[in-house]
């Protein structure tokens, strides 16, 4: 039996229950529930809405997710993310446009510990914005470099949207890690190169930066030795697979409490408030990938995946063809939906048509990671735009977005560069 | 409707000290492989069921308080008054799916209790740590039946946002 009509009719249901603003997870796995009830029946439905979560909800990889989440929150409230932008201003601040370089810097650093785009973003809202407005950066600019270096959190390790995709595509999240940093670094060295180029275009637009002695860097770096050598030990370790990824989640976040109780930077009540955050995001992303996998089960019956795939490969087009427009597709999906949503909705349709024209999965992560991302800083919905608009209440939503268009073209470029050379994605996965 | 949310508070920081034992057991685990190669007996399946329970509850309070990640592009441009009826919509639809998870998680806590299943270490039976995980499903409901009322009577307190990370 052709299950095409109810595989579309879960489809329209699903979108219409989103733009009616229906939590994205209990929409998804409400469809699913139900479309898998019409084709199987309603008691095979319920035998899966009993089995399928609660599996979910105790799978040991899963506890990446609010470990890792655990470890920046504890990194955020002890205010690593301060002294990681005072020692990247004293090395970088020396430059026209050095604060703005420093910021790019301080996020990548955080990113590292925190794992997400939109933390970034909003921690970096409060520390580095007021300080680049002292300096007279203009508004867009400050605005823009906070909302590119905050996506830095979705591709350095441990990024949460890696984990999920990980996750779903039954992929290695540490390979996945690891097949971030260097397109991370890309990422770091484009963004501050094209801060440079706006220096170098515009003389005026951006002030002279300021000289910082040794003795200053010097005490700067105090401040940071402690959490940059916990971030190697993480993904050395799970280089060297001296633990798993879970395990590694676990270090971090034990690793981060130590170094924050050992300088005596969190309090008792602090800590319950980072495991209240780090439970809050956490529950929010797992009842989205609850609600996924029990809609990937309804994709099954209907066959939709195979379907997808057949549809796309008999188009004709090439492979880089099929994957221009599948990147092309999330650009607009970006539009009107968040980074991690959309990676969950779409990733189990898209992935086997990824995997049947032989592109790497590894590889493949990252390209779609750093896809999604442009959604985090692409108008209108931009959800790296909206954090920053929420925490620096004087500036417009147009002067973000006009202030993140060098990044946007900054990113489009470095997409170009990594699908160019997969080996910059592949390298280091490789040789592990 | 301040007690509940009082009680949410106090629910998700129960839930939230799950996760910090998860996250010592995790840590210790490492630490005692290769500091004096011992294992923790269960830690794995201990780690596990309480990322089952500290997930459930963590839902359910998501849930009750109206932050799950929602698509906003419609409800932005209403006027208040829109506003409200979709947040009602959205939590008559929060506790319909709440009600039949509950339902369905009470036949799988049930099911549990009657296979034997125990944990591998230490034979800790299973379905006591599955009924904790419901029972925050089916709070979550009752909850999410007085956040309702509160709506309807237009009396609800509006939660406040956090920061979603990702």
């Amino acid at each position: 039996m052709d299950h095409g009509p109810i595989a579309l009719l879960g489809f329209v249901a699903l979108f219409g229950l989103m733009m009616l603003r229906m939590p994205i997870g209990l929409a998804m796995g409400a469809v699913g529930v139900t479309g898998f009830g019409l084709i199987n029946g309603f008691g095979p439905a319920l035998k899966l809405l009993a089995q399928s979560p609660i599996r979910t909800a105790t799978d040991a990889g899963f506890a990446v997710i609010p470990m890792f989440l655990l470890m920046g929150a504890i990194a955020t409230t002890s205010g690593m993310s301060t002294e990681l932008f005072r020692a990247a201003n004293a090395f970088l601040g020396r430059f026209r446009g050095g604060l703005g370089m420093a910021t790019i810097a301080a996020c990548a650093g955080f990113a590292a510990i925190s794992g997400s785009s939109v933390a970034t973003a909003a921690t970096f809202s409060a520390v580095a914005y007021p300080e680049m407005r002292r300096h007279r950066y203009p508004q867009s600019f400050s605005a823009g470099v906070i909302a590119a270096g905050g996506t830095l959190g979705s591709i350095l390790p441990p990024s949460l949207v890696l984990a999920v995709y990980s996750l779903i595509t039954q992929q290695d999240v540490g390979k996945l890690y690891i097949a971030g940093i260097l397109p991370g670094i890309l990422a770091i060295l484009m963004y501050i190169a094209t801060i440079s180029v706006i220096a170098l275009a515009r003389p005026g637009f951006l002030p002279p930066g300021e000289r910082h002695g040794w003795p200053e860097k010097l005490r700067a770096l105090r401040g940071v030795w402690a959490i940059t050598l916990l971030f190697l030990f993480i993904v050395g370790g799970m280089y060297g697979g001296a633990f798993t990824p879970t395990e590694a989640a676990g270090m971090g976040a034990g690793g981060a409490f130590l170094i924050a109780t050992a300088r005596g930077r969190l309090s008792l009540a602090q800590l319950m408030d980072c495991l209240q955050k780090a439970l809050r995001t956490s529950a929010a992303i797992f009842s989205i990938l609850i609600g996924a996998l029990l809609f990937g089960y309804f994709l099954t019956v209907t066959q939709t995946p195979q379907h997808v795939t057949e549809f796309v490969t008999g188009l004709g087009l090439p492979r880089t063809g099929v994957l221009l427009l599948i990147m092309l597709m999330y650009l607009v999906l970006g539009c009107v939906m968040d980074a991690m949503a959309m990676v969950i909705l779409t990733i189990p349709i898209i992935f086997p048509v990824i995997v049947s024209l032989g592109f790497d999965p590894v590889w493949f992560g990252v390209i779609i990671v750093m896809t999604v991302e442009l959604g985090l800083i692409h108008p209108p919905v931009g959800m790296n735009v909206f954090v920053i608009k929420s925490v620096v209440r004087d500036i417009g939503m147009g002067t973000i977005f006009i202030g993140v268009i060098p990044f946007v073209i900054t990113d489009l470029i470095r997409l170009g560069i990594l699908i160019g050379f997969p080996i910059i994605s592949t390298y280091l996965p490789n040789h592990m | 409707m301040k007690r509940a949310l009082a009680f949410a508070t106090v629910a998700e920081r129960v839930a939230g000290l799950f996760l910090a034992v998860v996250t010592v057991l995790t840590f210790a685990t490492v630490v005692l492989r290769y500091a004096f190669s011992i294992a923790i007996p269960d830690s794995y399946d201990l780690s596990r069921n309480f990322l089952g329970i500290l997930t459930f509850w963590g839902i359910a309070m998501t849930g009750f308080r109206g932050e799950h990640i929602k698509v906003d592009l419609i409800w932005g441009v209403l006027p208040p008054a829109g506003q409200r009826a979709l947040d009602a919509l959205s939590t008559v639809f929060t506790l319909l799916c709440m009600a039949v998870f509950a339902y369905a998680m009470a036949t799988k806590v049930l099911g549990e209790a009657t296979s034997g299943e125990t944990t591998y270490d230490l034979n800790l039976p299973v379905w006591p740590f599955y009924a904790l995980a419901w029972s925050g499903l089916a709070v979550s409901v009752l909850l999410l039946g007085l956040r309702l009322a509160g709506q309807l009577r237009g009396t609800a307190e509006t939660p406040v946002p956090i920061a979603l990370s990702h």
